[in-house]
């Protein structure tokens, strides 16, 4: 694997080498040129996917940090005579921090997903073009970059400029590679599917948003400074025009934006078109039939070029590997609750440790208040049930447990820590963790990853191999390792109520909150569940379990806490609060009421 | 889907090259080029925003070089064009012309049009000491380059030159303009010009009653008509390009408003020729398709050949004007060096041209002032009868012509 | 300070320019909301239809109202069968911005095959024709597009809000499964909708023909303001596109009137982003 991976990580670097020689070779100039066209364009779609292809932010504003690292080389080189490549990082820089600047403000806001963040960079980029016109910056007459002198790296000009878009678009690849292999690209991943799950399951969605913003703009705002030369002259027309934000969307999509290499693919193809039919008496012809030729491609490949390539290849391998694949499958009977090593016991004494403090916690929506100072005591190692009729508070109380929603009034303490301003990312980290009860699985990722992303970002917060691992295991534990690579919507709905146990459990919670993962399932897959959650108290997990199951309550519970109208009704020891005739009625109003 | 059918302009298109290179219009008495053929590049914008001058160009260069070929080609030689398609990209201008000299190979090379396409291909012309021969530069200071020479004659700073012509021409009729209302498109060469427009007014003592910059692109112009008719000049000067001026006129006329004289700086023409409300316009030319010009060399079998073939070619306002003849004049320029200084070396083609100036469908033109530019040539033309005559100076006006100023 | 007049004047300029944004928008708002199907070849399909009010217009002399006549079912047709070929390749949000693309240039270069890539302009003696209603005048023909786009917006809205086949598409638009479970012909309705909408695209083009002048590239012009119109009109929502239009609209003109032109994008725009940041409960 090592020494495989050495020999191709020697490969890469080799090919790369042999192309920065090319301009050496002796081709004509255009080849550089049209080269240099296409790198640009790969680094300019491939960095625009890093925020809106891994994280589903889809920004039609990148002509804004494109722009403004044109117009930032243009400006130093032009009127300040700063070297021309001491102008690049200033140009990156001036991107990023632009991004950074948006990104401080909109990431904040919940709201601003989907299409309102594509209204808003593209307002963005309306405002920057206008400040640029009307300002000395440009002022609208353009500013002419042809007679800034570039450093001579190799022996034509030409060649000059191929060299540094090919540095361009390695480096825009090998961080888009680095990233989509990493924390950051996992976490990018998560929050393309379900932004508030891959938050609650640890992942700082708002800095990873803002540092992928930083990096897509840094990179365009430098392909924007190299370009400034490449073109001449510059007008905000041009720059700011339609074109940049259009087509990098247009390349992503055929090629793929969710793969690293999707976008680059994308690239090359259309950036390649624009020469197909340059000649004078095919030009409108060639435009349609390349048209024709993408409308086409994008139909038979809807997902992309990559991911088509990527699913077919899989696809053709497992056919191949088909039988031993089966026959690894675990048998789902003899597993049992993996524990780690020094892990303590420490359920057989009686409890008497606080894990969670909650004191008069109100929440309020509105007018509405879902929750009227609610105070609750979570011991170590118990299982806590919380029941109530439907309305009363309970989900509310978990979303406002793992941060999902801010407090109104009240706190909330772990170990004798004020949790209750952390962000929800924060406190998964401390050792909190929930499932959902309708399962909220992260739709692009394989069930593997799903599992080991919990892993990764939870309080166990393991390394890349180490979360693999820990995911399998936990795989094994629900009985879900034969499918570790399908994705979630192949699952049937009581193995998708498995993989919620199984994220949950793997970030190795202190404190393990259970939304109603009975429901749906058949008595037999009950039952099994049942055990399931007393393996995981036998390691010292401490559970809060929201039910309707009676039975399963009162099976597994060592206290009950009943929930009304969002305070709290009764609390005490299992058989003692379902023996209570107020807590009887209360169920009992609701059905006469309902 | 639709079913509308036309005789195909490209066959005749095709039929134009063919006739170009078998030089079939070879005029009895003079000997027709033979052997290899002088291969010339360039690029034209023929499909995108500049798509709509592409046609105007590519007609026009391909009248010229059939009309070279029908006297003595290049030095005997025939000429092809390797005519390239910029998609109106300034970074597609660039490779492009790149791949004409270092793929294509062509000996010659000649120059696109619009400020940005123009500034791309003079960089790779630089980079391989081409000599560079434009038509539509509005910006002279701009072309840095030792051998690039303008085919249509700006002048070296027509910001302070072509003002002069345009208030010369009000300042020449009975009731002089007292006040100016400028406005005009962010578009650097519109904008070059308004503000000289703007400093030569306020020297003369014109009350600048109103000056504005727009956004190149802007589709509506209610508001600006209304602060146009607020502000009711006595001239009102217009640096539109393209729709900008049937725009601004019919927005106006929305309003009741019609100004008292209106000045468009480069206007499509034929939109606004055929207009309701563009009658009367005033606006910039180097040449119409009339009397004095029809006296020049070259200028009536260019007239006349061009309208039949934009005719064909479905353009809808068919008449030769400064922009047709500027790339014809590209030619020139190009056929008068080689043939004159014998010799297809760039170099030798620069000095000669420096030297000798050539004769164009402009007249005696010269590069021996600033940035190769030579005396300045900018007219004023107005629409009468739904067809642009030059006005202004009154002798390039046709016979019985004048500027006429309500 | 600007008088009062031109003021008013430049108002009723940008709320009847801002009813053309939202004619453009209207079509793709309701295939982007209801259909999921962000459909660029709106615009390029808004200027085939004008192309075509021109060429019947000068050419054959058909008045531009019988040409919306003959142009609207054809344009209907188109539709269905877009929404056919996508149905069938199963295109999602994503490819149809690609697909759609691919379908502007075709057409694009189509248009200037057929018509040359010079500016066309459909001159009409009404084009210019005004109302005078005080010291403000109002242009007969943005006062029309603007009327039928307030019209074509309430009648869908009507038909989206009180019909059982409108409230099949809502409800299809929000939750497919949800509506095959209640037995929604959600196929059949889809291809009505992406009719109307080409239809829609086939009024707006007659407009423009009028309005405006043509060109093939004219097409990618309108991009930038018509997608933040029908963003701020929330998706799928007729009379939210027609008022996001006007909001655009009045906001540019009285920019454009008050503060200098060049300026304007600016400040519709900086009103936008705090609108966006803001966040009132009508966005």
């Amino acid at each position: 694997m090592t020494a495989q991976r050495t020999i191709s990580g020697a490969g890469v670097a080799a090919g790369v080498g042999l192309l920065a020689l090319l301009p050496l070779a002796g081709l004509p100039a255009f080849y550089d040129s049209f080269l240099y066209m296409i790198f640009y364009w790969i680094s300019l779609a491939t960095s625009w996917a890093i925020l809106s292809g891994f994280a589903g932010y889809f920004s039609f504003g990148h002509a804004a940090f494109f722009g403004a690292g044109m117009y930032t080389t243009a400006t130093l080189s032009t009127k300040f005579g700063v070297p021309f490549l001491v102008t690049l990082p200033a140009a990156a820089a001036v991107a990023a921090a632009l991004a950074f600047g948006i990104g401080a403000v909109v990431f904040r806001l919940k709201r601003l997903r989907g299409e309102l963040f594509a209204l808003l960079t593209l307002a963005v980029s309306f405002v920057v073009a206008t400040i640029i016109l009307n300002t000395a910056i440009d002022g609208g007459a353009g500013v002419l970059t042809s007679s800034v002198s570039v450093p001579r790296l190799m022996p034509t000009p030409s060649g000059t400029i191929y060299l540094l878009g090919l540095i361009m678009c390695v480096g825009t690849l090998a961080i888009t590679y680095a990233i989509a292999h990493s924390r950051l690209g996992l976490g990018l991943f998560a929050i393309h599917d379900d932004e508030d799950v891959a938050e609650v399951k640890g992942i700082p969605t708002f800095r990873y948003k803002l540092i992928a913003f930083a990096v897509s703009a840094a990179i365009a705002g430098a392909v924007g400074g190299v370009h400034a030369i490449y073109v001449g002259f510059l007008t905000v027309s041009e720059t700011f025009g339609i074109s940049v934000p259009l087509y990098v969307v247009l390349m992503s999509v055929l090629g793929g934006a969710r793969h690293w290499l999707g976008p680059a693919v994308g690239a090359a193809i259309i950036a390649a078109s624009l020469y197909a039919f340059t000649s004078g008496e095919q030009a409108m012809i060639g435009r349609g039939i390349v048209a024709f030729i993408l409308v086409v491609a994008i139909l038979i490949l809807p997902e992309g070029i990559v991911p088509s390539l990527r699913r077919w290849w899989q696809r053709r391998q497992s056919r191949r590997a088909a039988p031993p694949a089966m026959a690894d499958a675990p048998g789902i009977a003899t597993v049992t609750a993996p524990r780690e090593a020094g892990a303590t016991v420490a359920n057989l004494h009686p409890p008497t440790r606080v894990v969670l403090e909650v004191g008069d916690v109100h929440k309020a929506f509105g007018g509405l208040h879902a929750l009227r100072g609610v105070t609750l005591d979570i011991r170590e190692g118990e299982i806590l049930g919380l029941v109530g009729p439907n309305g009363s508070g309970k989900t509310t109380l978990i979303n406002v447990i793992t941060g999902h929603f801010p407090l109104t009034s009240g706190s909330i303490r772990l170990d004798g820590m004020e949790i209750g301003n952390l962000a929800a990312h924060e406190i998964a980290a401390r050792g909190v963790a929930r499932t959902y009860q309708i399962p909220r699985p992260f739709t692009h990722l394989t069930v593997l990853d799903n599992v080991a992303l919990a892993a990764a970002f939870g309080a166990a917060d393991l390394g890349r191999a180490a979360s693999l691992v820990e995911a399998r295991r936990w795989l094994d534990f629900t009985g879900l390792r034969a499918k570790e690579n399908v994705l979630p919507a192949d699952l049937n709905l009581h193995e998708r109520k498995f993989l919620e146990l199984a994220r949950a459990l793997a970030a190795r919670p202190r404190l393990l909150l259970l939304d109603e993962v009975l429901s749906g399932l058949n008595p037999a897959e009950i039952d099994r569940a049942i055990g399931m959650i007393r393996e995981i108290r036998a390691q010292g997990t401490t559970i809060v379990f929201v039910e309707h199951l009676m039975r399963a309550v009162v099976e597994l519970c060592d206290r009950i806490a009943v929930l009304n109208e969002g305070a709290l009704f009764a609390l005490g020891e299992a058989g003692a609060v379902m023996r209570d005739p107020r807590v009887v009625s209360i169920y009992l109003g609701k059905a006469h009421a309902a | 889907m639709t079913r509308i059918t036309r005789p195909w302009r490209r066959r005749h298109v095709l039929a134009g090259m063919a006739g170009a290179l078998s030089a079939g219009l070879a005029s009895a008495g003079r000997a027709a080029p033979s052997g290899q053929p002088v291969r010339v590049g360039s690029t034209l914008s023929l499909t995108g925003p500049l798509a709509q001058t592409g046609i105007v160009h590519k007609i026009a260069g391909e009248i010229a070089v059939e009309l070279i070929n029908s006297r003595n080609g290049l030095l005997g030689r025939p000429v092809e064009w390797v005519l390239l398609d910029d998609q109106s990209k300034p970074e597609v201008t660039r490779s492009l012309y790149e791949k004409l000299i270092t793929v294509d190979k062509v000996e010659l090379i000649t120059g696109p049009y619009a400020t940005a396409p123009i500034l791309s291909a003079m960089g790779v012309a630089q980079r391989y000491q081409k000599l560079f021969l434009q038509s539509s530069m509005g910006i002279p200071k701009h072309l840095t380059y030792e051998m690039a020479f303008p085919a249509t004659p700006f002048g070296p700073e027509p910001n302070k030159s072509y003002p002069k012509v345009v208030l010369d021409a009000m300042a020449g009729t009975p009731t002089p303009p007292k006040s100016i209302a400028i406005l005009t498109s962010k578009f650097p060469s519109a904008q070059f010009m308004a503000e000289g427009t703007r400093d030569v007014a306020k020297e003369r003592g014109l009350n600048v009653a109103l000056y504005l910059e727009y956004e190149f692109g802007t589709r509506d112009f209610g508001a600006i008509a209304a602060r146009v008719k607020d502000a009711n000049a006595d001239f009102l000067w217009l640096g539109a390009l393209g729709l900008d001026s049937n725009l601004l006129l019919e927005a106006m006329k929305k309003l009741d408003y019609t100004p008292k004289r209106h000045f468009h700086l480069y206007p499509a023409p034929g939109p606004l020729a055929l207009s309701p409300d563009g009658d009367l316009a005033l606006s910039s030319t180097f040449l119409e398709p009339a009397p004095p010009f029809t006296d020049r060399a070259d200028v009536p079998q260019l007239a006349a050949m061009y309208k039949e073939r934009a005719t064909k070619a479905n353009v809808p306002y068919a008449e030769l004007d400064a922009q047709g003849a500027g790339m014809y004049s590209q030619w020139q320029l190009l056929e008068q060096a080689v043939n004159g200084a014998k010799s297809l070396d760039d170099k030798v083609l620069a000095q000669w041209l420096k030297k000798n100036g050539a004769d164009t469908v402009f007249g005696k033109q010269r590069f021996d002032g600033a940035f190769n530019h030579g005396e300045p040539g900018q007219m004023v033309r107005q629409v009468q009868n739904k067809k642009w005559v030059v006005v202004w100076p009154t002798q390039f006006a046709p016979p019985g012509v004048k500027l006429i100023a309500p | 300070m600007p008088s009062m007049t031109l003021l008013g004047q430049s108002l009723v300029s940008g709320v009847l320019l801002g009813g053309l944004y939202g004619l453009v928008a209207l079509g793709l708002s309701l295939s982007w909301g209801l259909l999921r199907l962000v459909n660029l070849a709106h615009f390029a399909l808004a200027f085939l239809g004008a192309y075509l009010v021109y060429h019947l217009g000068t050419v054959w002399h058909v008045p531009p109202w019988w040409a919306v006549l003959l142009i609207a079912p054809l344009f209907f047709v188109f539709g269905v069968l877009q929404h056919a070929v996508f149905l069938y390749f199963r295109v999602t949000e994503l490819t149809s911005l690609l697909a759609t693309f691919g379908i502007s240039v075709i057409i694009e270069s189509a248009l200037q095959w057929i018509w040359t890539a010079d500016f066309r302009r459909f001159e009409t003696h009404y084009a210019s024709t005004s109302l005078k209603v005080g010291p403000i005048y109002v242009p007969v023909i943005e006062l029309l597009a603007c009327i039928a786009a307030a019209a074509l917006a309430w009648v869908t809205w009507a038909w989206l809000r009180w019909t059982y086949v409108g409230k099949a598409l809502r409800a299809a638009a929000e939750d497919p499964e949800i509506a095959v479970a209640f037995g929604i012909n959600r196929r059949g309705l889809a291809f009505v909708l992406s009719g109307v909408c080409a239809a829609y695209a086939g009024v707006a083009g007659a407009f423009i023909a009028l309005i405006s002048t043509l060109a093939p590239s004219q097409i990618w012009t309108w991009l930038g303001v018509v997608f933040a119109v029908v963003i701020i009109g929330r998706l799928g929502n007729p009379l939210g596109a027609l008022a996001a239009g006007v909001l655009i609209g009045a906001a540019e003109s009285v920019a454009m009137a008050t503060f200098s032109p060049a300026w304007a994008p600016v400040v519709s725009f900086s009103v936008l982003i705090v609108l966006l940041l803001w966040q009132p409960d009508w966005l």
